[in-house]
């Protein structure tokens, strides 16, 4: 990024590559339809690309980058609500080409869906950034704005919320 | 497997979704335009490096306005030049002055008992005695060059006590002229009695 911010237009190409699928899964699970996570993840680049002479190394790329993405997710949930990308429809990869088992697992990843999205906003965010951004609860704290204790208390919640749907 | 490691793996099921690739020419052409507006140095400054061109260009500043000050003081006032000449003026005008007064002076001990001819008389007054009011050429210029106001060559009250001392010596047809000049260029200076006609 400090070599983006003195010019370097490669060098964006180099951490858009690498953070971009995580961002935008992180982006589509916060928001219920694809099109408007489609332009949050959009803004949220251009919000990198307009701060770029600002950006100053006091933290990792990912924890700015990702702030950068739950200021914009807050702008949004004030406005509209919560909910996340329906799953009815989506295809499961399995190994078993048996329907009934095939069945089975689509009905419970979507009750994980479901306790994913049942979570509250800030349980789920905290999974979110520990699970495609690989953030440690320090880099959750500083990333949402939010004391350590409190990430750390959000994630423990939402794992355990989780573990009960996986363990259905 | 423990519990966060099947948390992970189940999450990794709802699927690997990823970015349209019109949103990443987007973003990307983005970042170039962007990049093409400040373009990069040829010499990235790193580390300690970084604060070479600030300072220097700090220095550069500072050194250009010592140079516009320096250059500034030494140039000659136009001003100046007219003033140092002033005095020089001024001094050769004072002189002018007091010989064209001690030439009066003499005069008028060399013929106490004679009434020169009014014309002559005038003529020799303008020309030797300091008027007030009437300074040398050179003098005027150099108080108007300096912004001084001009002073009297003889203040009014020493003529009139000029004109008193004539009266006194029985001298009233000089005391008569010098009387008629006086009021001439002092119209409404009050006169006293020892310098009015008997």
């Amino acid at each position: 990024m400090l070599a983006y911010r003195d010019g370097d237009a490669g060098a964006f190409e180099t951490l858009y590559e690498r953070h971009r699928a995580r961002l935008f899964r992180f982006v589509l699970r916060s928001v219920k339809e694809r099109g408007m996570a489609e332009e949050l993840f959009q803004d949220v680049w251009m919000r990198v690309i307009e701060a770029r002479s600002r950006y100053a190394p006091k933290a990792r790329f990912t924890t700015w980058l990702y702030s950068i993405a739950h200021n914009r997710l807050i702008d949004h949930w004030r406005r509209k609500g919560l909910s996340l990308v329906d799953l009815e429809n989506v295809e499961i990869e399995g190994n078993s080409p048996n329907p009934e088992r095939q069945a089975e697992a689509r009905q419970s990843l979507q009750r994980f869906a479901r306790a994913l999205e049942a979570l509250p906003p800030a349980q789920r965010e905290a999974f979110l950034l520990h699970e495609e951004a690989g953030m440690s609860v320090a880099e959750i704290a500083q990333a949402t704005g939010a004391g350590e204790e409190a990430a750390k208390s959000r994630l423990r919640y939402a794992l355990a919320k989780l573990k009960a749907a996986v363990d259905e | 497997m423990s519990d966060d490691r099947k948390i992970s793996e189940r999450y990794r099921e709802l699927g690997t979704e990823a970015p349209p690739r019109h949103i990443d020419e987007a973003i990307l052409a983005a970042s170039r335009r962007a990049a093409d507006v400040h373009p990069a140095p040829l010499v990235a400054p790193t580390g300690r490096r970084r604060w070479y061109f600030p300072l220097a260009a700090a220095a550069v500043i500072v050194l250009a306005v010592a140079v516009t000050v320096h250059v500034e003081r030494d140039r000659p006032d136009p001003e100046s030049a007219v003033l140092a000449q002033a005095p020089q003026v001024a001094a050769e005008a004072r002189k002018e002055e007091k010989a064209a007064q001690d030439a009066a002076v003499a005069q008028r001990r060399a013929k106490p008992f004679s009434a020169p001819p009014l014309e002559s008389q005038n003529q020799a007054m303008r020309e030797s005695a300091p008027v007030a009011g009437v300074r040398a050429p050179e003098a005027a210029r150099s108080d108007r060059a300096l912004g001084k106001i001009s002073e009297p060559a003889e203040p009014p009250e020493k003529w009139l006590e000029r004109i008193a001392a004539l009266r006194k010596e029985g001298k009233h047809e000089e005391a008569d002229k010098a009387l008629e000049e006086f009021r001439k260029r002092y119209p409404d200076h009050k006169i006293p009695e020892s310098a009015r006609k008997k």
